[in-house]
């Protein structure tokens, strides 16, 4: 007998693994998270395409049109190095969006793979595991991102690493939360029972159970990171100029905050939908996913 | 916290840029940077710097900066920390107060259009990242308006901006934890009992219902102390305030050892004790819990 079909037939009484509910019903249920979803594939799409649509590059400058308000030729104007906005938002984007995106995929891994193997462990290995996991998270976020980038310098790959040190530790620690409760659990017992292998065990039956979470957590994840990078690129410790980042470049818009408020308003607009857009989604899939929590 | 302080320690130690080099800067020779090495004590085996280091930083006692020696570190703490603190305390003070009055409202009245708006409100509060807030407030409390000083630090009329955008996430937060942690209680069988004794709605709702649902609520106030210290890295800079966090950022930008280390470990441990003090005050709330 395969060992998933008794699962399956367990696993009316144990947690329905969460069986993707049809994405097109989530999305007609809810009308916020699909104006969220709408709005970022839009900001990515922009990001994709930006050195194809926009016929100014990002650090090009123009001493003659410094600090113009938005026209013809430069839609959302040009800031005090004469540089185009838009190129510069687009762009930004680009760099932002890939630093979150690898840094979640990397927290993701990273996180899941300790949070399990602790979880499985148990014992001293386990307590250890989680003391590592206690020590970081004592840290507060962005002082501890600072702390990196600001020592070993704010290059990409350490503005990276940075993010993915803070990321992770919350990841691992609800999937261990949530292996310990479902190691114990009858459909897991019965796996073994019948001589699964741990390792078959790992990725039929607990894993897919422990992805809801980790879906849910990372999206949320996405938009914190987002904020993390953000706050270090504006104090000055991430994305160094003249690369663009929309924290980078509402730092360098405060200047001109009296004369030309749109310079900062720019970057700031699409930084705070983008993350609200996030945050909306991360929330709304949350709730979707988690058969166990209802929509108040 | 000695797991933290090793942390930072070694951190500090492995990280590129040799600050005796930064110090001597076109001065250097081998023979003044071995004095300086020996005199700053970094000539010495690496567990013997750190115990050192553990010892001295207990007393408060944290040397003088790498960079500008003489410079003690105490009293750089002693002059910026209080300050730093007295805004986030008063950052948390105001949010908690504003937070949990539009909690209970929001609870009140779930579900009406009063609710949904405020439920819309937090998630735009959580996700407009500080400095953002802070550039929006400059510009018309302190531009436009001209009702308030742009930065600095001085009369009354300086600290409303920055405890302000401090203020906004952690409001946000404890409006939420508030809202459904009262919507939970109220759905208990012991809230519809005192409805049927023909207790006044106030009453229920403050004396019942708010003091069981009080534990996540002390819980979110007490962890939005520390990420409200974190927040004012942020917001130090912005309205230029010669606080503790601004130090921190200075002396990283510098790669002054002793200073990050000082900042870093003060932070931390502040952020410890505040989750602590958390956990503590958790048996004053519910008499279930002893220590």
């Amino acid at each position: 007998m395969r060992s998933s079909t008794l699962a399956s037939a367990t696993s009316a009484a144990a947690p329905a693994p969460p069986r993707a509910p049809s994405i097109w019903r989530f999305f007609r249920r809810d009308a916020l998270a699909t104006l969220a979803a709408v709005f970022l594939v839009l900001i990515v799409m922009i990001a994709l395409t930006a050195s194809i649509l926009i016929p100014y590059a990002y650090d090009r400058q123009d001493l003659e049109t410094t600090l113009r308000g938005p026209h013809w030729a430069h839609l959302l104007g040009t800031d005090n190095f004469g540089r185009d906005v838009l190129a510069r938002v687009a762009f930004g984007a680009r760099i932002s969006l890939t630093v979150a995106a690898v840094a979640v995929a990397a927290e993701v891994i990273v996180g899941t793979l300790w949070g399990t193997l602790a979880g499985l462990s148990g014992g001293n290995v386990d307590a250890w595991m989680m003391r590592v996991v206690d020590l970081l998270i004592a840290f507060p976020n962005l002082l501890l991102a600072i702390l990196i980038t600001g020592i070993f310098g704010p290059s990409l790959v350490n503005i990276i690493v940075a993010l993915v040190t803070t990321a992770w530790p919350g990841m691992s620690r609800v999937v261990r939360s949530e292996v310990v409760a479902l190691r114990e659990r009858e459909f897991v017992e019965a796996a073994r029972a019948l001589g699964a292998t741990t390792r078959r065990i790992v990725g039929r039956h607990l894993l897919p159970n422990v992805l809801h979470l980790v879906a849910a957590r990372s999206t949320l994840d996405v938009s914190a990171i987002i904020l993390v990078e953000a706050a270090l690129s504006f104090v000055g410790v991430g994305v160094q100029p003249p690369q663009p980042s929309w924290g980078l470049m509402i730092n360098e818009a405060f200047p001109y905050l009296r004369s030309q408020p749109y310079l900062l308003a720019i970057p700031a607009v699409f930084l705070s939908l983008t993350v609200i857009s996030l945050n909306i989604l991360g929330e709304s899939l949350a709730d979707a996913l988690d058969p166990h929590r209802r929509r108040r | 916290m000695l797991g933290a302080a090793l942390l930072i320690f070694v951190a500090g130690r492995i990280a590129p840029g040799d600050p005796v080099a930064i110090r001597l800067g076109d001065t250097y020779d081998e023979r003044a940077a071995r004095a300086i090495r020996k005199e700053l004590g970094l000539d010495r085996p690496i567990w013997t710097q750190f115990v050192r280091y553990v010892a001295a930083a207990a007393r408060l006692d944290f040397g003088e900066s790498f960079i500008y020696p003489g410079r003690r570190i105490d009293r750089i703490v002693r002059q910026t920390l209080p300050l730093s603190l007295r805004l986030t305390a008063l950052a948390v003070a105001s949010a908690a107060l504003v937070g949990l009055s539009l909690g209970v409202i929001s609870s009140v009245r779930a579900r009406s259009r009063l609710d949904r708006a405020l439920q819309v409100l937090v998630v735009v509060a959580l996700s407009v990242p500080n400095f953002v807030v802070a550039a929006l407030l400059v510009l018309v409390f302190a531009l436009w308006l001209r009702a308030l000083p742009v930065a600095g630090i001085g009369p009354w009329q300086s600290y409303v901006l920055p405890v302000a955008v401090l203020a906004v996430a952690p409001t946000a937060y404890i409006t939420r934890i508030t809202r459904t942690s009262m919507l939970r209680v109220m759905a208990e069988d012991y809230i519809r009992t005192a409805h049927g004794k023909g207790l006044a709605r106030p009453r229920i709702v403050f004396r019942h219902v708010l003091r069981n649902a009080a534990l996540p609520i002390v819980t979110t106030i007490g962890l939005a102390f520390g990420y409200t210290l974190t927040g004012s890295f942020i917001v130090e800079i912005i309205f230029n305030i010669p606080g503790m966090a601004r130090v921190g950022v200075e002396g990283i930008l510098q790669r002054d050892y002793t200073v990050i280390q000082a900042v870093v470990l003060v932070y931390t441990s502040l952020f410890i004790l505040a989750n602590l003090a958390v956990d503590l005050s958790y048996a004053f709330f519910n008499p279930r819990i002893r220590y």
